[in-house]
């Protein structure tokens, strides 16, 4: 048994952040959890995509076509890892778009976005999470609330709680404790 | 208590890198230096959180040639040791790396090579277990972070035992993947020794002595690996045999499971790359009629295993990279496709989603809101403007790489680690019409910039050389450098100063210049082109201001707010200067094409209001001076 995750977003959208809470919440029900990033340079508002693969599994890396869920911050990140998805894979997305701020760059409108889903007839989860992490008390939470929307879809319900997760956030110490802690909860209520 | 002290028996999720730094520690590192370089950084940056609680000695050396040497000299003392770089980083240290293997050591030394199939941030994939077969090194290639961790703490045992460096060579996809990783003990490692003197050992002039010892010593080295753990070979009874080197097993592994085939094909698992375990593979090969040899890169394994299957004079098919790419790093879909062709399985796929029909725009990374380095790119390409000369703008290692993509688009040539310098040198002697700008960064000046420089005066090239100065290594993640002021323990150091070092090496003309001042950096680069046409000579100017990056994180720590600006939209003229021709991420174009500051990105430097025609982008709010001060 395996659980293909793969998170799109850009960088420094906290993917990694996501990544390793939801990864240290799986270790700590004992299931074998590996995370992989693939991005150029990190932190630098490039694409980055994370791969999580749970169960059992050794190669670190999703095969194309078979995410279970792909977990996107933002939208056109989200088209960019479709190539992950079959007809099957559910899709938790935020509902917002960046324009890469290159010169010239037309970016697709949230619509547009949201249409493609709806033809390709995927499951689909849209959080309006940064707007949600503004109501916890940062937007840098952002990706809590994505985190919460996706233990939300039930994807991973036979892996683990949102408690798992908590008691995770909880470990990790610092000011921004409070804040993940509510974010995870408003993520999780929002669908 | 740092990620990699935990106590014996715990499991923790680390990356591969941090599980190299464990293993190190298991292994009774003493020392450990390493420039940074992605994938390798995290290893030594491990060691160093990990200073309160164990002790070594740890350095951030200035190239991978120092920091090898640092680490070689230690093993020589009789203190195991680890040094630790990026696959081209040992091109740099390839010098001491050769002969290492001749004079051998008193104690472990690892040398961690992290490769980078794909090259996700380097300029090439070379695969340095060629490295093993071109200086007589061993090569362990762990297979998961768990993995790796083993064969750090292994890799500086079979180095002790055999008193010869160790090549620990790992990829992307093993240092910067997280996984399981469960912790040995941590003995108490040997930090001190003694340079016992022995010219003939020590000292090449006697070199062709110290050739035959090791080669008599490699032979032994050849049966020894043979012992190696790591190397298993899972035996079947079946007439096919899948070999996989390193990560690649992980991924045969997963494509079995995938095929639901797990059990049916003999897999040899190799560990020691080099030299190959001979022994088990010819076991394994005398009971197989097919081989696949499934390997990341190069065709190294497939090679030496046609040569065994040669002099042992084995009948056997040997498939490889006709099935395997050679380009780029290993996925599930290339294994699964390469066994489902060489057993003759039919599989398929999950059927494809239509393509999207919305067009995905590109999204390469950029420099951060606040960049320094945005700035100084506008302020030259101005001044360049200014100057009617036609430049070759000689790029180098760094976030400043970034200035290849629009709008700058100013780096013409990027090769190599002080390649700016280096080949300014030889377009001012050859060149017709262009004259050379090199564009280098304070850590890339330090690591192989300085005797570019030193060159160039001395040849008389007549180049102009821009330092971008953030004073740090900014694009590994913020390691400090020579100019820094402090260490990565936050213990004060001394400050190496770039416009000395220029100076001393005979630059008559060395400027420093704010490129948050736009108007005096234009002005100082314009000053500075006319020099170099006037006189022929070098010019070098430095143009100094910290990492964005870093000096948000700090002020994020401290609690010290940024100043805000904000774009009066009645002023705003929707020139698009501020957003397309500077490019700041912070700033958006609206509908009618007026800018909007996004506050949460906004790094508050002020540089968009210094450039707007128009005088929209206004600040509203006054920053405190120690908002000011973190700047310098």
């Amino acid at each position: 048994m395996s659980l293909n995750i793969v998170i799109a977003g850009v960088g420094g959208q906290g993917l990694l952040t996501f990544a390793s809470i939801l990864a240290s919440a799986v270790l700590r029900r004992n299931i074998k959890v590996l995370v992989a990033e693939t991005h150029g340079l990190s932190q630098r508002g490039g694409s980055v995509r994370v791969h999580v693969r749970i169960g059992d599994v050794d190669a670190p890396l999703v095969p194309r076509r078979l995410a279970d869920a792909i977990v996107a911050l933002e939208l056109i990140e989200a088209i960019r890892s479709i190539e992950y998805a079959n007809k099957n894979t559910v899709i938790v997305a935020n509902k917002q778009i960046r324009r890469p701020p290159l010169p010239g760059v037309k970016a697709p409108s949230i619509d547009e976005v949201l249409n493609m889903f709806r033809e390709f007839k995927l499951k689909n989860y849209i959080v309006d999470a940064e707007e949600i992490a503004l109501k916890a008390g940062s937007s840098l939470s952002t990706n809590m609330v994505m985190l919460g929307a996706l233990l939300k879809t039930g994807v991973l319900s036979k892996l683990l709680d949102i408690q798992d997760v908590e008691e995770v956030i909880k470990s990790m110490g610092g000011p921004w404790i409070e804040v993940n802690l509510r974010a995870l909860r408003k993520g999780y209520e929002a669908i | 208590m740092a990620k990699i002290t935990g106590p014996a028996g715990s499991c923790t999720l680390l990356l591969g890198n941090e599980a190299i730094a464990r293993g190190a520690l298991e292994g009774g590192v003493g020392v450990a230096s390493a420039y940074p370089g992605t994938p390798s950084t995290e290893i030594v940056e491990a060691l160093f959180e990990a200073l309160d609680e164990v002790e070594l000695y740890v350095e951030w050396s200035v190239n991978e040639k120092v920091a090898f040497e640092v680490a070689y000299a230690a093993a020589i003392c009789g203190v195991r040791s680890l040094t630790a770089m990026k696959h081209v980083g040992l091109n740099v240290a390839s010098d001491p790396l050769m002969t290492s293997a001749y004079t051998g050591v008193e104690e472990g030394f690892l040398i961690v090579s992290a490769d980078d199939p794909s090259m996700w941030s380097s300029q090439n994939e070379q695969d340095n277990r060629y490295y093993g077969l071109h200086a007589f090194i061993p090569v362990f290639e762990p297979a998961s972070p768990m993995e790796a961790k083993d064969m750090a703490k292994t890799g500086l045992e079979f180095s002790s035992k055999w008193k010869h460096p160790v090549i620990l060579r790992t990829t992307t996809r093993v240092s910067h993947t997280r996984g399981p990783v469960i912790f040995g003990e941590l003995p108490k490692p040997r930090l001190k020794g003694l340079f016992k003197r022995d010219v003939e050992r020590w000292n090449v002039i006697y070199a062709r002595k110290l050739r035959e010892e090791m080669l008599k010593r490699w032979s032994m080295i050849v049966e020894d690996v043979n012992n190696i753990e790591f190397n298993v070979f899972e035996d079947v009874d079946s007439e096919d045999l899948i070999i996989a080197s390193g990560l690649a097993y992980s991924y045969v592994k997963d494509a079995l499971k995938i095929l639901n085939k797990t059990g049916e094909t003999s897999i040899l698992k190799i560990a020691t790359t080099i030299p190959i375990p001979r022994k088990l593979i010819v076991k394994a090969l005398s009971k197989s009629s097919k081989v696949l040899v499934v390997e990341e890169l190069e065709p190294i394994v497939e090679g030496e295993i046609k040569k065994i299957a040669f002099e042992e004079k084995l009948n056997i098919e040997v498939q490889g990279k006709n099935l395997i790419p050679q380009i780029g790093e290993l996925t599930l879909e290339n294994v699964v496709n390469a066994i489902v062709k060489f057993k003759g399985y039919s599989y398929k796929l999950p059927e494809t989603l239509p393509k999207p029909t919305i067009s995905i725009p590109p999204r390469p990374p950029t420099l951060c809101p606040g960049c320094p380095h945005r700035a100084s790119f506008f302020a030259l390409r101005k001044a360049v403007a200014i100057s009617k000369i036609k430049p070759v703008y000689c790029g180098d290692i760094g976030c400043y790489g970034l200035g290849t993509f629009p709008p700058f688009e100013m780096q013409d040539t990027l090769i190599e680690m002080g390649g700016s310098i280096g080949l300014a040198n030889g377009f001012a002697h050859t060149e017709i019409e262009k004259t050379p700008i090199a564009i280098i960064g304070d850590s890339t000046f330090f690591h192989t910039g300085i005797p570019a420089l030193i060159n160039a005066v001395y040849n008389r090239a007549p180049i102009l050389v821009i330092v971008l100065d953030n004073k740090i290594t900014a694009m590994t993640g913020g390691q400090p450098t020579p100019e820094t002021g402090s260490y990565a323990t936050g213990e004060k150091a001394p400050v190496v100063v770039i416009e000395n070092i220029a100076k001393a090496s005979g630059v008559e003309y060395v400027e420093t210049v704010d490129p948050y001042n736009i108007q005096e950096s234009v002005e100082a680069i314009h000053n500075a082109l006319k020099y170099v046409r006037n006189t022929g000579k070098v010019a070098l100017i430095v143009m100094r201001r910290k990492c964005a990056l870093d000096i948000s994180s700090l002020a994020t720590r401290r609690g010290i707010q940024k100043p805000l600006y904000k774009v009066f939209m009645d002023k705003c003229k929707a020139c698009k200067i501020c957003y397309d021709l500077f490019s700041c991420p912070a700033i958006l174009e609206q509908q009618d094409g007026k800018a909007l500051i996004n506050p949460t990105l906004c790094m508050g430097c002020g540089v968009c209001a210094n450039i707007c025609p128009y005088n929209a982008i206004v600040k509203v709010t006054e920053e405190k001076d120690e908002w000011l001060k973190l700047w310098w």
